[in-house]
């Protein structure tokens, strides 16, 4: 009952004061953006270099059968300005280190397009370069994969791949089997390892992958943020300490703060959420992890505010922060950068959640388990927050 | 209702101490006065009985809960002004009480009639935070009287005010006292105290120097004073002189003889100049 009028008073106050029209007017420009900015399909999808490092005659036997089919199709020449450049490459099976330097200079390419059998849509671009160098200074320049292709005595296609050094090691086996091995050796292997992680991303379209990232923003993060400001202008009042001599706890008027923050992120994070997903995401799980992501970042907030005696000496610590909490974004977009102590960021298994939930399979267990985790930890900081707020009353 | 024995509090880690080992007891029933000069220790006093500081040191019991351990229903018989006034800007006057009340299990006073007693009716429809410091000031002390406390603390509840509301604050105080409720009140203004309390504490620099009555403390340091008046070479002469020191005595008498007297009346010393006495130094 103290709970419940405590969580109306709050109500009350957050609809007077300027933080919840702020995350709500958030949450509406957001939708706006996503339906009105931001296409479902780029028009332009990935870009691939590579080296056909084989006579014109061989290359052109290869493709034939594909350019027949309609599948690959040659379209217009790319120009690419190349920017002078110094770099080393290192060899991982030599482990020989060889240091390229360039001057700027104009490049005309020729560009192929891969068409999907079934669908017909545009797959890839693929650009092709004149020498290997050139390759290695594109992938180095253009921050992505390169592939020289060539044929052994046997026959066989070979490929070399110039990786920019940070793709995980599941992504570099995976390029050497398709290398290296037979087919039926290849589709074993394939099997064999969990690869649902590459073809699952591809079920969110552009607008689609990015309702995670805003969900981590607007719901862990706001929450986070708002949390400080709350316990800020209520410590300038100094309520805290004449609710601290009622029959009530401190606990309580601490939880009806977060229930309205935990309220604000559910309103904000449907607002934009629903209409963009439809039905596809697991409802159920969202707003699980939703609510308990929420609670745990924000209890962070009222823990941190504790330390200090004002808004303004937060913002430090509260820039470091949120800059931090939104590495993970990184590891998001570019799925084959993905460092080990990335995913110690608590920003980190949410944002891979997030995106669990909103596709067709979900991972239920990996939501659960993390769900878990932020429940657990939001309670540890939930206590810990009261404990020090008792602490830190003062007359 | 309180009981504190040798009662010690230092806000830092250094040696300071806000409180340094004072002992004392409230009756039931009585209105116990805490004075000194501002920054003696009175409010790290009233924190430490309310629960709001951490007791370091000592025994002190308050409404028979010992307060080394929580006892949250405890409040349902305390009643908390405080010195800076401390309300929901953004609720109005009305909300802040309605929602306060709610916090407690017994009965609660209805929040029109406070509102009313306080001289707030008007403006109870309006955010706090448009109010002026005495009106904050006048909502968190009718706030204290939501759960008609039996023991009442009160951290300088006329301090800041107009003199009319002062006084208008004084006689709730009085009719609450006299009805029975046991008030702590905590002020460094000397008449306010000298009209409500049963008994006085002065304290200074964090110890209790002396505890006792007022009127006991009139009798025993309070000298009894002549002020005299007269004409001395066409002039008006005025000569403040004790009745308990010999040659004061002699000097009246010369007086009466040598010169035309105007008026000449006793004065009772105000608690005010006990204090002063008795610390030697001011309540400011
Ligand atoms: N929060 C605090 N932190 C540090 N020192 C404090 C704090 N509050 C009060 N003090 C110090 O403790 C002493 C007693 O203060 P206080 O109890 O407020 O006095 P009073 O209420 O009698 O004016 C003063 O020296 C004051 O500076
Ligand atoms: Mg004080």
């Amino acid at each position: 009952m103290k709970l419940l009028s405590s969580y109306i008073k709050e109500m009350k106050i957050a609809a007077r004061g300027f933080y919840f029209y702020i995350e709500i007017g958030m949450a509406v420009i957001i939708l706006a953006v996503l339906l009105f900015a931001v296409n479902e399909f780029p028009t332009s999808s990935a870009k691939e270099f590579i080296y056909y490092d084989m006579s014109k005659e061989i290359k052109s036997l290869m493709l034939q059968e594909e350019l027949d089919d309609g599948t690959l199709e040659l379209a217009e020449p790319t120009q690419i300005k190349m920017k002078a450049a110094l770099f080393s490459v290192k060899n991982k099976e030599t482990n020989e280190t060889k240091t390229y330097t360039y001057d700027e200079e104009i490049y005309h390419l020729d560009t192929y397009k891969v068409f999907d059998q079934k669908t017909g849509k545009l797959q890839k671009t693929i650009i092709e370069t004149g020498s290997e160098d050139d390759l290695i200074r594109l992938a180095w320049q253009e921050k992505t994969i390169g592939a020289a292709v060539g044929m052994n005595e046997a026959g066989e296609a070979s490929t070399r791949y110039y990786l920019q050094g940070y793709e995980t090691a599941r992504f570099q086996n995976l390029l050497y089997i398709l290398q290296n091995e037979s087919p039926a050796t290849l589709q074993a292997a394939m099997d064999g390892m969990t690869i649902t992680k590459l073809e699952n991303a591809e079920l969110l379209n552009t607008r689609q992958s990015l309702v995670p990232l805003l969900v981590v923003l607007m719901g862990a993060l706001m929450g986070f943020f708002i949390a400080i400001a709350y316990i800020f202008l209520d410590k300038d009042e100094g309520v805290i300490r004449a609710y601290a001599v009622t029959p009530s706890t401190v606990w309580k008027y601490l939880l009806s703060k977060l229930l309205v923050i935990i309220t604000t992120v559910i309103v904000s994070s449907s607002i934009f959420t629903i209409p963009v997903m439809g039905a596809q995401p697991h409802y159920l799980l969202f707003y699980t992890l939703l609510i308990v992501s929420s609670f745990a970042f924000s209890s962070l907030g009222i823990l941190i505010a504790t330390f200090f005696d004002s808004m303004s000496k937060t913002f430090g610590a509260l820039y470091v922060f949120l800059i931090a909490m939104m590495l993970p974004a990184f590891s998001y977009y570019v799925p084959s950068f993905d460092p080990l102590w990335l995913r110690f960021f608590p920003t980190y298994p949410l944002l891979q959640g997030m995106k669990e939930i909103m596709m067709k399979s979900t991972d239920v267990n990996y939501v659960l388990l993390f769900s878990g985790v932020y429940l657990a930890g939001g309670i540890f900081l939930f206590l810990f927050a009261n404990l020090r707020f008792k602490k830190t009353l003062a007359v | 209702m309180i009981s504190v024995k040798n009662l010690s509090h230092s806000y830092g880690n250094d040696r300071k101490l806000a409180v340094k080992n004072i002992s004392f007891e409230v009756e039931n029933g009585e209105t116990f006065g805490f004075l000194g000069p501002s920054g003696a220790g009175k409010s790290t006093t009233q924190g430490i009985l309310t629960g709001l500081l951490k007791l370091q040191k000592g025994d002190v019991s308050v409404a028979g809960y010992d307060i080394s351990r929580v006892h949250n229903e405890r409040f349902n018989t305390i009643g908390v002004s405080f010195e800076q006034s401390n309300v929901y800007s953004k609720l109005t006057a009305k909300e802040n009480l309605q929602f306060y009340a709610k916090l407690f299990d017994v009965p609660t006073r209805d929040p029109m009639e406070l509102i009313h007693l306080v001289g707030l009716l008007g403006k109870e429809n309006d955010l706090a935070g448009t109010f002026s410091k005495g009106m904050k000031h006048r909502l968190t002390f009718a706030r204290s009287m939501i759960n008609n406390p039996e023991l009442w603390f009160l951290d300088e509840p006329t301090t800041g005010l107009d003199p009319a509301i002062a006084a208008n604050i004084k006689d709730i105080i009085k009719e609450k006292t006299t009805a029975g409720t046991t008030a702590f009140l905590t002020t460094h203004n000397m008449f306010i105290a000298d009209e409500l309390c049963d008994r006085v504490a002065f304290i200074i620099d964090g110890e209790i120097v002396l505890i006792d009555t007022p009127s006991s403390l009139k009798l025993q340091y309070g000298q009894k004073l002549v002020v005299i008046t007269y004409l001395k070479d066409d002039q008006v002469v005025k000569e403040t002189l004790k009745t308990t020191d010999e040659k004061d005595r002699l000097r009246i008498g010369e007086v009466v003889n040598l010169y035309e007297v105007q008026t000449m009346h006793t004065k009772e010393a105000t608690l005010e100049e006990i204090f002063i006495q008795v610390t030697g130094r001011g309540l400011v």
